[in-house]
């Protein structure tokens, strides 16, 4: 059979809503659905719900021409016993040119199952996705420790790539999905593997992915009250903190609040980093962001170079004159 | 028991050197044992304190690649054995877990676990461990931390993502694929590294691993890179004091 088109794995939030991620990747399919002929995207979800038509709705939205559903009562939740086999099921009856994954825990675990059962190559964590000569994915990733950039091309179909959360923006169009249900029968299907237990990490920190302003703090903020000052001028000016790797590693801030290639990737309307050398694995997760602010007291340091705008001298006596000035401001105004 | 860990060689990305032309120059820059399976083989190695096993440490690579199996060696795993063949060389994630996979039916029959590193520092796909978990069909968990428990039959580990604790209990033989391990960093004694130095280091061809030339290589690896480039995501920076900084703030709200 010819293949053709483009599947999405339609990776749900444990609220039953479609993932961002989800609608990113649907917008830049958009932009190589464009390029190739005949070229419907399709969303595979896999639940067990009762109402879909939400869902259908809100895909259509960002760009889905079809949505297709499987629906077992034992499909709850994600089950690496059964997922990844369903997901590889139905790529196999539509057989797309390429499939398209979030880079998450699920959608890894799904990309390597399908990729290796299709004997077909899989590029991880793209940061861009395009159409080269004969119709074939471009795929862009980091490569070496994210200090050079690959373009990649694979020989076989489907073509299949990862992305990571915030590296496309998202966009509503008008559009109207096509619901299709199929069954499939998972009966046979043995489960190795059974979850005993789940404990959920609770975080009261803003979420730097979605947040405007991201104040991030390095290695140069680890001591005496640097993460301190940034935390406070943080909560007066509603941002959201997040951190480099040393300041994850000395224990500053959580791993979900690390920035950077082995971190997230996020791209605020603002990102102030203060006291951060600027090395590639972090580059790597804040380059999409609006404007950057660099704070730091070594002016060759190369964050200069990849920031709109610099201040150069010592972060604590900046912070302070920054948490200084914004309360006067504040009095004046009252 | 026995268990296996593949172990990879990757040049140090903390130290990369470059050629005049914007190239790595890869023979100035360091060449390490990949951090996250050095965390692998801590893993087994407390597995083996704990429950007594026989320990396997695994590298596919250049004879260069010698040098992390006596790391290997003198950290304490029972045997190591390097796949090199000139026909490897250009293996993409496809064709390297065709290759281990291809190891572990050909050498090792009756193994229990296996582990790998959770990713490479110089690929960082974190593909190699499930993909050759798929082709011998059996399950892989994925940023293991800690193991709980294992028996003849299950093992119980402890898999944490940024949002989530989970703990599984997996049918043996199982693949697991350790992220940054509970299990500290050894050092390797005296007796370790004469051992190193002294032991026969086993290395198996592509025949002996009954592949075909068609399967690996550069011919066995779908994906290929068309293009390398260093990118240049650089701005114009202007520099600016604290007022203009708040200005900045406002103008987003
Ligand atoms: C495979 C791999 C993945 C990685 N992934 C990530 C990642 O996801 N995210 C990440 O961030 N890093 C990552 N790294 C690490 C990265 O290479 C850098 O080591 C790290 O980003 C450096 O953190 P830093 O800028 O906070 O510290 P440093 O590089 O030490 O920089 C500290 C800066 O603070 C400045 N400073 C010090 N004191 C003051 C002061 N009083 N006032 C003003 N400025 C001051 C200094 O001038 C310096 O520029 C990764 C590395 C590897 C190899
Ligand atoms: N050539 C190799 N030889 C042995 N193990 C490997 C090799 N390549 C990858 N691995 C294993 O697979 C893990 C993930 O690698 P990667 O998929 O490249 O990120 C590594 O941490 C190693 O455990």
């Amino acid at each position: 059979m010819e293949s053709d088109g483009i599947l999405i794995y339609g990776e749900l939030t444990s609220e039953y809503n479609v993932k961002t991620v989800v609608k990113q990747i649907l917008t830049k399919a958009c932009s190589l659905k464009e390029k190739l002929e005949n070229c419907s995207i399709k969303v595979c979800l896999i639940g067990n719900r009762r109402h879909y038509d939400e869902l259908i709705n809100e895909l259509g939205v960002y760009g889905a021409d079809e949505v297709i559903i499987t629906n077992d009562d034992r499909l709850e939740n994600y089950d690496k016993n059964y997922y990844p086999e369903i997901f590889y099921q139905i790529a196999q009856k539509y057989r797309p040119q390429i499939i398209l994954l979030g880079s998450t825990a699920q959608g890894k675990e799904i990309a390597a199952y399908c990729a290796s059962k299709f004997n077909t190559g899989l590029t991880a964590d793209c940061t861009n996705l395009d159409i080269a000569e004969n119709n074939r994915l471009l795929s862009t990733r980091p490569t070496f420790g994210g200090q050079l950039t690959a373009d990649i091309l694979c020989k076989t179909l489907p073509q299949m790539a990862t992305v990571q959360e915030n590296i496309f923006k998202d966009k509503r169009i008008e559009h109207n999905a096509f619901a299709r249900f199929e069954w499939i029968n998972i009966d046979e299907i043995e489960r190795k593997i059974e979850i005993t237990d789940i404990i959920k990490k609770i975080s009261e920190k803003k979420d730097i992915t979605t947040s405007d302003i991201v104040i991030s703090g390095g290695l140069g903020a680890c001591k005496d009250n640097g993460f301190e000052l940034i935390n406070k001028f943080a909560q007066k000016i509603n941002a959201a903190v997040s951190g480099s790797r040393e300041a994850f590693e000395k224990g500053y801030i959580t791993k979900a609040q690390q920035v950077g290639q082995t971190g997230k990737t996020i791209s605020p309307k603002l990102y102030i980093a203060v006291g951060i050398s600027g090395a590639n694995q972090h580059i790597a997760g804040i380059k999409n962001s609006g404007k950057i602010i660099a704070i730091n007291k070594d002016e060759n340091a190369p964050i200069f170079k990849y920031a709109d705008y610099g201040l150069k001298g010592d972060l604590f006596k900046i912070l302070d004159e920054l948490i200084r000035q914004y309360n006067t401001e504040k009095e004046e105004k009252q | 028991m026995n268990i296996v860990v593949f172990i990879k060689q990757v040049p140090d990305t903390d130290d990369v050197k470059w050629t005049e032309n914007n190239n790595i120059d890869r023979t100035n820059t360091e060449s390490i044992l990949n951090p996250a399976d050095r965390q692998a083989l801590e893993t087994a190695l407390n597995l083996k304190q704990r429950y007594g096993a026989f320990v396997s440490a695994v590298s596919m690579g250049p004879y260069k690649s010698l040098e992390i199996l006596k790391e290997a060696i003198a950290l304490g795993v029972d045997d190591a054995l390097l796949l090199s063949d000139s026909k490897f060389i250009g293996s993409d994630t496809c064709a390297t877990s065709k290759v281990l996979a291809a190891c572990i039916k050909e050498k090792f029959l009756n193994t229990n676990l296996i582990l790998f590193g959770q990713s490479a520092l110089d690929g960082e796909t974190a593909q190699t461990g499930p993909s050759t978990a798929v082709r011998l069909s059996f399950p892989f968990i994925n940023n293991v931390c800690e193991i709980k428990e294992i028996n003849e039959n299950n093992i119980i580990v402890i898999s944490e993502n940024e949002s989530e604790k989970i703990t599984y209990k997996v049918k043996l033989p199982a693949v697991l694929c350790i992220n940054n391990s509970v299990y500290g960093y050894s050092i390797p004694k005296i007796e370790g590294y004469i051992r190193a130095h002294d032991y026969n280091y086993k290395i198996y061809n592509i025949s002996e691993l009954r592949l075909k030339e068609e399967e690996t290589g550069v011919k066995g690896s779908p994906t290929y890179v068309s293009k390398v480039y260093k990118h240049n995501e650089y701005r114009n920076c202007r520099f600016i004091n604290t007022d203009e900084l708040l200005n900045k703030i406002k103008e987003v709200y």
